[in-house]
């Protein structure tokens, strides 16, 4: 501290008369002054305080994700693109993927729905964005502490397999464009194919591959039409093949009608036929039982020799001696 | 006997830099002085009391009207091309957080600390100068200091080094304010229904570590208004100088841009 000996030849007083002229009620306005900005203050550290939520009643809600990257405290949950909660806290859990802790006011608590969906988006521009989808809300709440998994969808991750699936393309088109490309020599192929088609002989010259093909086939048509037009005078002219044909077909039905009375006659006789045969199968019949008594008389005189043949002088010696 | 001199340039430099030392030494210590002496209760009797009001009053209703109409001109001109360049780019979402970054946490306490600076400070401070006669002998690097008494420091001192303080807090202050409710008309009119959606801008800006820096960075701009003038106006040099600027004004400007960039690499790196 200096010394109090120490002061200085002009005393203070002379220096604050000289500085400041004096002004009516000056403690009271100095004081009105402080009060005023002391109360600017709080009043804007109140605004801060309730626009980040100090005031609100919330309820806790966790996201789990693989991976936490461009997620911030303090980040929103938008629902229908309103902010309805705020990211509190951010931590890895046990099983190493990342916990989102997130504070949802109770008066905005019901757009959550067990069936909602939360997505992670992380776009080309601005900050990584988490949304949530409730489809059915007529499902049952969101319950308080509730934990979901978080869908991703990264927009920078997406760029290189956009930019190879590019490039492929790119490359496709390059050689579809080239000068040897199928699809050059294709085209081409179709100018020479309109050219024939505008030639003289147009189609028949695509069709046959050239002009003298189609001057050949011009000229067999012209025969074919002359040969059409004698076959026609020879078929459907006077005294023509049609005529012929009609006299022969009437000739014919006569034939046939004469063809018809002589089957009538062959039925006849096959009736007499079908009697004889009658008349003969029982004849058989009767020649059946005769051959049986032939048979038998036949059989008793084969007996009688044989017996004959066992009486002596006839009888025989029958045995048989091994040598 | 034959003894080795330094180059002239090397003793030159060495004295600059030691003048650099002994200086800012003075500085802090002059600065912890000022800052017991006003923690003091004994400095405030009901006599002091009346000048310590008599400054804070003069000094901020003096500042106070002239500077804000001039923030809130330059904040809405600032708030209109920011807004209007982000819509054309399809980033009309970024420019009120933007606008909030720039204008309230950035440029605003810096104005407010150099205008209290330029209007007050440094003018009293060149008339304070050659009032005093009591100096200390020169020392070996050519810088004299007056050394103020303890009725200096609370009579004289202290109601200044309050007064700057407060000034630049509620410049500060008001115009931060005035900037915010300006934002919020320049892009959603007089219209209530923006309220929500701003107010949570907001609340995304000020979190606790930004408005916690914001606070003390404010109190910082306006200890080193009050206080680095003031210790440059204690130093008697006696060297020659062809400089023209204010004595203490390089230091001041120094020490903001120090307080800066040390909140700008808190909040961002």
């Amino acid at each position: 501290m200096p010394n109090p000996a120490n002061h200085p030849p002009h005393p203070p007083s002379s220096l604050i008369e000289d500085d400041a002229r004096p002004i009516a009620h000056i403690e009271r306005k100095a004081a009105l002054l402080l009060l005023t900005v002391a109360s600017l203050v709080l009043a804007f550290l109140g605004y801060v305080m309730y626009a980040r939520g100090v005031f609100e009643s919330t309820q806790q809600l966790v996201l789990l994700s693989d991976d936490s990257e461009g997620i911030m405290v303090g980040m929103d949950l938008t629902f229908s693109g309103f902010p309805i909660g705020r990211v509190r806290r951010i931590e890895l859990a046990s099983d190493g993927k990342a916990r989102m802790v997130i504070d949802v006011p109770r008066k905005d608590a019901h757009w959550l729905r067990t069936s909602s969906i939360f997505t992670m988006e992380r776009g080309m521009v601005g900050d990584t964005r988490i949304r949530a989808f409730s489809g059915i809300l007529t499902d049952p709440p969101l319950p308080e502490n509730a934990e979901r998994t978080v869908l991703r969808g990264d927009t920078n991750a997406e760029i290189p397999r956009i930019v190879a699936s590019t490039r492929a393309v790119l490359e496709n088109l390059e050689n579809m464009t080239g000068s040897e490309s199928s699809i050059n020599a294709s085209l081409k192929n179709l100018r020479s194919v309109t050219d024939k088609l505008n030639g003289r002989y147009g189609f028949l010259t695509v069709a046959l591959g050239s002009e003298d093909k189609a001057q050949k086939m011009i000229l067999m048509l012209d025969q074919i039409n002359g040969l059409l037009l004698k076959t026609d005078q020879r078929i459907y002219g006077p005294n023509g093949v049609m005529d012929g044909t009609q006299a022969s077909v009437a000739q014919l039905t006569g034939l046939l009608k004469d063809a018809r009375a002589s089957l009538l006659k062959i039925d006849g006789v096959l009736a007499e036929a079908q009697i004889v045969a009658t008349n003969a199968r029982m004849a058989s019949t009767d020649l059946g039982a005769l051959r049986a008594e032939v048979e038998l008389s036949l059989r008793k005189v084969g007996q009688l020799v044989d017996e004959v043949n066992r009486k002596w002088p006839f009888a025989r010696d029958v045995e048989i001696k091994l040598p | 006997m034959m003894t080795t001199r330094s180059p002239p340039f090397i003793e030159a430099w060495g004295l600059a830099v030691h003048r650099g030392l002994a200086s800012s030494w003075h500085l802090v210590h002059l600065g912890a002085l000022l800052l017991v002496v006003a923690l003091s209760p004994s400095t405030y009797p009901r006599s002091n009391r009346t000048t310590i009001s008599g400054h804070i009053y003069s000094n901020t209703v003096g500042a106070l009207p002239w500077f804000t109409a001039m923030t809130a001109l330059i904040s809405l001109v600032l708030i209109r091309v920011v807004v209007v360049t982000a819509q054309s780019y399809g980033l009309s979402q970024f420019a009120l957080e933007m606008v909030v970054r720039v204008l309230v946490l950035e440029l605003i306490p810096l104005s407010a600390a150099m205008f209290i600076a330029l209007r007050s400070n440094l003018v009293f401070n060149d008339a304070l100068n050659t009032r005093f006669s009591t100096r200390q002998p020169s020392s070996a690097t050519g810088l004299k200091v007056i050394t103020p008494t303890l009725t200096d420091l609370q009579c004289v001192w202290v109601p200044r080094v309050l007064a700057s303080s407060f000034s630049v807090m509620a410049l500060a202050t008001v115009s931060s304010l005035m900037a915010l409710v300006l934002a919020y008309l320049s892009v959603h009119g007089l219209s209530p229904w923006g309220l929500p959606g701003y107010t949570r801008t907001v609340g995304h800006v000020f979190d606790l570590a930004v408005t916690l820096g914001f606070g003390l960075k404010t109190l910082f701009f306006s200890l080193a208004v009050a206080i680095v003038p003031l210790a440059a106006s204690l130093e008697v040099r006696d060297w020659v100088t062809t400089s023209t600027l204010q004595p203490g004004i390089v230091r001041l400007f120094l020490v903001l841009l120090c307080i800066e960039a040390a909140s700008l690499s808190v909040k961002y790196i």
